[in-house]
């Protein structure tokens, strides 16, 4: 059965290129080109019929999309990947914050695009559990079941902490964590602007984990956003 | 009475008594004729020092006195021979001539004096007014001059700028009329003429207005409080106007230099911006002509072309945006680090990852994977925009791979120097001259003057580029500075101070995870 996508994209060209290049790819598009259509179109889905994920632009002509999302999470828990402009900075990752899946700054390529879906479809999708607990990337292996990590087959020691952080990346592997999103699940919601701590910790975890500290495969930083942990190998 | 009032009553009183003792003394040797002449010095001389009216009524006294000691017969006012008697009026009349004249040369005098002491503070006044840099803060010292001169209450309203002509905000008022006075300064502001008792306008007015005229302009009023009952405003009237029209032409001359500067600056502003516009354009052309191209292609001959024609040309399409997007980046940020009022998002940042997240980034671009990092160990975190930073090594680096040989390495190192943070990039291209090193980082050097074969170097700085890592490297309190490699090429090198600007060093002491 072919996923279900709701593109919300006020400009014209972009959706059409969009919608054309994601149907290729076999998803099921619907679009929308503001929030009140967006709306709309997922309070009229048709009974038993759902939104699989939706594809949301920051800039559109009725308002942030902040409401949309906190709607759709209010019912569901379909993934949802902003688009912003880098002018949106702050909005994103307020929306990441508030759960939203992934983010692609514009302009960005139909292939980064496919790998964010991807992501996200699996994390929600169906397939869940496996990928939330077993994480495998090219030398590195974390059994969150175990609470072993394996870097070559060799067992590496990581204190709590370093674990903690590293297990909360890996439940969302291949997906933007948010320093808030992170700070809050391993030190406490009083400690969410302590990002320094992170910065500490994610170079401890660099030091065990990655051949060259300065080129890291496995723990990815996204400047100014948060952490990414690399698309775990694992297939469904 | 002051002292030099009772000096003079003194010599009068001494010349006098020295006449009178000398004429007693030479009562027997001399004859009445002469006797009078030294009437006549005394006279003279106490002239000098009496009011008119005193020596008038002196003299008068004396000559009766003389009369009464002198003339036969002695000891009575009435005189026996007709030439005593003519020698008594002609000793009375050039009394009086005298003490006439004296009156007379000392009025003058005191004229000549009020004329040079008013012409003192009008140039006073204008010197003062000259080396002011806003005459605006010389309102008060206008009214000190007026209350001065005039002893009387004196409010000043002056006009902040040009073109306003009412009393709001935009004036300044020293002193506190009431409304009546109020509107009276308003009426002689807006009309530019005095106003009050001899003034021609509003005589029956207790007060006078004077407006501080400019030329073809009046730019403030000044209100003499109870003016009219001053004695000699008539003759002052004309010296107030010229202190009150030196302020009025002092802030004409201020507004119209504020203009000049202001309208300079805007034409400054404005060649600034149609040079990075101009410089911005041409850098949007390159790459919009090769999507042109290639979209063009596919667009009409798509049907003709090989998938391997297609494909070449729908990667050169999706680099070229890659390009323009960094553009628009670039140039959108060189705006904003432009404003004055430039806001940061700063928080404790570790090199380290910004090194391998912009690593990661250029690596995926076509020809990145030549780029190599180093990151000393143990660095310290450092304050700044994360985003601002990796934009800055984006562009380092961009600019590296883009004028270097394509089997050359492109080599970034972070490392630290004192209290800063060292970012160095480093190519093996062919160098920038001397002369263009500082050059390189300007975003509108690109000169018309140049000679042809200097022009890889001007195609090498010209752009955004390196005009914004400049910027964001000044915007952290840093520097980035060119210099060339012994070995060839160019060294960029990035100073950031590890505190960003006077940060607290962050605690190390992290706590443990809470579970």
């Amino acid at each position: 059965m072919s996923r279900k996508v709701l593109l919300v994209e006020d400009d014209r060209v972009l959706r059409d290129s969009l919608r054309e290049a994601l149907s290729i790819e076999g998803y099921e598009l619907k679009t929308a080109a503001s929030l009140a259509d967006a709306r709309a179109q997922l309070e009229h889905l048709a009974l038993g019929q759902s939104i699989d994920l939706v594809v949301l632009d920051l800039g559109l002509p009725d308002g942030d999309g902040q409401a949309l999302l906190s709607q759709l999470r209010h019912t569901s828990s379909t993934p949802v990947i902003v688009i912003s402009a880098r002018d949106a900075e702050g909005q994103k990752i307020q929306l990441l914050d508030q759960g939203a899946d992934d983010y692609l700054v514009k302009p960005f390529g139909i292939g980064e695009l496919l790998a964010r879906m991807r992501v996200a479809l699996r994390h929600r999708g169906h397939s869940a559990e496996r990928a939330l607990l077993v994480y495998r990337h090219g030398p590195l292996e974390a059994d969150l079941r175990a609470r072993k990590v394996l870097l070559s087959k060799v067992e590496v020691h990581l204190t709590p902490t370093e674990y903690a952080l590293l297990a909360r990346l890996v439940r969302q592997a291949g997906q933007v964590v948010t320093h808030r999103q992170l700070l809050t699940d391993v030190w406490g919601a009083e400690h969410v602007d302590q990002t320094h701590y992170l910065r500490l910790y994610m170079g401890q975890l660099r030091a065990k984990l990655e051949v060259d500290t300065a080129d890291p495969q496995h723990l990815l930083t996204e400047p100014g956003v948060g952490y990414r942990l690399a698309e775990s190998d694992t297939t469904d | 009475m002051d002292s030099g009032g009772v000096w003079r009553y003194r010599f009068a009183i001494l010349s006098w008594t020295i006449a009178w003792v000398s004429m007693f003394a030479l009562e027997e040797k001399l004859d009445l004729a002469n006797l009078a002449m030294l009437m006549v010095l005394a006279s003279a001389l106490s002239a000098i020092w009496l009011p008119g009216w005193a020596s008038v009524v002196i003299s008068a006294i004396a000559v009766s006195a003389f009369n009464w000691s002198f003339v036969p017969p002695k000891l009575e006012f009435s005189v026996d021979l007709y030439q005593n008697a003519l020698l008594l009026i002609a000793l009375l009349l050039v009394n009086w001539i005298i003490a006439g004249l004296m009156i007379r040369q000392r009025s003058l005098a005191e004229a000549a004096h009020a004329l040079a002491s008013s012409e003192a503070r009008l140039r006073q006044w204008g010197d003062t007014l000259r080396d002011a840099n806003d005459p605006i803060e010389h309102a008060s010292a206008l009214r000190a001059v007026l209350k001065e001169t005039t002893g009387a209450e004196v409010v000043v309203l002056v006009m902040r700028s040009y073109d306003v002509r009412s009393c709001d905000a935009t004036s300044l008022q020293v002193g506190e009329p009431n409304n009546e006075q109020e509107s009276g300064l308003s009426l002689c502001l807006k009309e530019g003429y005095a106003l009050g008792a001899s003034s021609g306008r509003y005589e029956h007015l207790p007060d006078v207005y004077l407006p501080l005229r400019g030329r073809c302009v009046t730019l403030g009023a000044a209100l003499l409080i109870g003016f009219r009952h001053h004695p000699d405003r008539k003759q002052l009237m004309p010296h107030l106007q010229a202190l009150c029209d030196q302020m009025g032409g002092a802030l004409q001359r201020s507004f119209i230099a504020a203009k000049e500067h202001q309208a300079r600056e805007q034409a400054q502003l404005q060649a600034t911006r149609n040079a990075l516009l101009a410089a911005i354009s041409h850098d949007y052309r390159t790459p919009l002509a090769t999507i042109m191209g290639a979209a063009s292609s596919l667009y009409q001959q798509g049907d003709r072309l090989s998938v391997n024609q297609r494909q070449r040309l729908a990667r050169g399409i999706v680099e070229e945006g890659e390009r323009l997007a960094r553009l628009t980046e670039n140039t959108l940020q060189l705006a904003r680090l432009d404003a004055p009022s430039v806001s940061l998002r700063c928080d404790w940042e570790s090199a380290e990852e910004i090194v391998g997240a912009i690593l990661r980034r250029v690596r995926n671009r076509g020809n990145g994977a030549r780029v190599t990092a180093w990151v000393e160990p143990n660095l310290p975190l450092f304050w700044c925009d994360a985003i601002l930073v990796s934009q800055l090594l984006d562009n380092l680096l961009d600019n590296g791979l883009k004028y270097s040989p394509d089997d050359a390495p492109v080599e970034l190192h972070a490392s630290l120097e004192s209290d800063n943070l060292l970012l160095t990039v480093s190519d093996r291209g062919p160098g920038i001259a001397p002369a263009w090193r500082e050059k390189v980082f300007e975003v509108f050097q690109r000169g018309d003057s140049l000679k042809s074969d200097s022009r890889r170097e001007i195609d090498r700085g010209a752009g955004v580029g390196l005009a914004v890592c400049r910027a964001i490297a000044r915007a952290h309190h840093g520097e980035l500075s060119l210099r060339s490699r012994r070995e060839g090429g160019c060294l960029f090198e990035c100073r950031l101070p590890i505190r960003g600007h006077g940060q607290q060093v962050p605690d190390t002491n992290v706590p443990e995870a809470r579970k």
